[in-house]
């Protein structure tokens, strides 16, 4: 190998080492949130069955719904709307909660699923799905049971 | 007589009882953000999932933070802001402010206004508490009652540290914190 081949070989591979060292920062940079709609879901149950697991056993739950990089578990989950609201962005939040259930799940959607509710209405079984942000559990200062708390969230399809 | 006596001790009850279920007014139409400026950049984070309590006869006032909701622009942000370097959220999913208004007698829960308010309390982050002292404000319309406050909070107290790297210059060492929240019978 001559001289100037080494050169060469040198100049390529610093020109390359650039562009993908460039590339790996531009995607960490600009690196998009994850589309928690176009993932599938992790798991699929009904409200009072994540609210009684949760109920259950608060840090067994938490080990196996929340990832440690806040991507946390999609879930797909079905039950009766017991209310209907909206949060201070102007997304809608649906409570589904079964009557005898302490905690329900409060689902938040977003600008772009908001309309999907149209038509929904308190006493419905509908289904949603959206990332687990937190569990249920019942605080002491608070002197209730938060809810199971889902964002990104969408409607899968209304059962009844 | 007797049937008088019977019928204004039923009143009597039925309105202290009425006034004890009615003290505690409970918020889930929250919104808490954090912002951190440096001359390397602006963060913000925000957060509505918040729950929050206020009791007007005490003047006791709760907020329960599910730290995985606070969403940043950046994806690789809120990475970090969750990981076990920083918040560990998954370690300590909620934050939590324990506190009582200090000058209950200057806020009228029952007259439309703006009141000035002082809270005083427990703040509680990644497993560390801190005393805090705030103000804050209180606004009462019709049967809505609005809280807000704008404080700032010293990162290290809560054993949030940054020694080198990117985060060391880019993350403020002490962030604002905006909170608001709206309470409805």
């Amino acid at each position: 190998m001559n001289k100037s081949k080494i050169l060469r070989f040198i100049v390529f591979a610093g020109i390359a080492g650039v562009v993908i060292g460039g590339g790996v920062f531009l995607y960490m940079f600009f690196m998009p949130h994850r589309d928690v709609q176009a993932t599938k879901a992790d798991f699929t149950f009904t409200g009072s069955q994540i609210v009684s697991e949760y109920l259950a056993d608060a840090n067994a739950a938490n080990e196996k719904y929340l990832s440690a990089d806040g991507d946390s578990k999609i879930l797909e989950i079905s039950g009766e709307v017991s209310k209907l609201s909206e949060d201070y962005d102007g997304q809608k939040v649906v409570l589904l909660k079964g009557k005898n259930d302490k905690a329900g799940v409060s689902a938040t959607f977003t600008p772009e699923t908001n309309k999907n509710l149209k038509g929904v209405i308190v006493g419905q079984s509908i289904t949603v799905k959206g990332v687990i942000r937190s569990g249920a559990s019942y605080d002491e200062d608070l002197e209730l049971y938060e809810n199971v708390i889902l964002e990104k969230s969408d409607l899968i399809r209304i059962n009844k | 007589m007797k049937k008088s006596i019977l019928s204004l001790a039923i009143l009597l009850i039925a309105v202290v009882g009425f006034a004890q279920t009615t003290s505690k007014l409970i918020s889930s139409k929250t919104h808490v953000k954090f912002f951190s400026t440096t001359p390397a950049e602006d963060i913000e984070a925000n957060n509505t999932a918040t729950v929050s309590t206020i009791n007007t006869e005490t003047g006791d006032v709760v907020f329960s933070i599910p730290m995985q909701g606070f969403e940043f622009e950046k994806a690789l942000m809120q990475k970090h802001f969750n990981s076990n370097k920083f918040l560990d959220t998954k370690g300590f999913p909620k934050a939590k402010f324990t506190g009582k208004i200090t000058n209950l007698s200057s806020v009228n829960f029952n007259k439309d206004g703006s009141y000035d308010a002082s809270v005083e309390g427990e703040l509680t982050i990644k497993g560390k508490t801190q005393n805090i002292k705030e103000n804050g404000t209180v606004t009462v319309k019709g049967k809505t009652i609005e809280v807000d406050s704008k404080f700032n909070l010293t990162l290290v107290d809560y054993g949030i540290a940054f020694k080198d790297g990117k985060p060391s210059t880019n993350i403020a060492k002490t962030v604002e914190v905006t909170i608001k929240a709206e309470y409805a019978p």
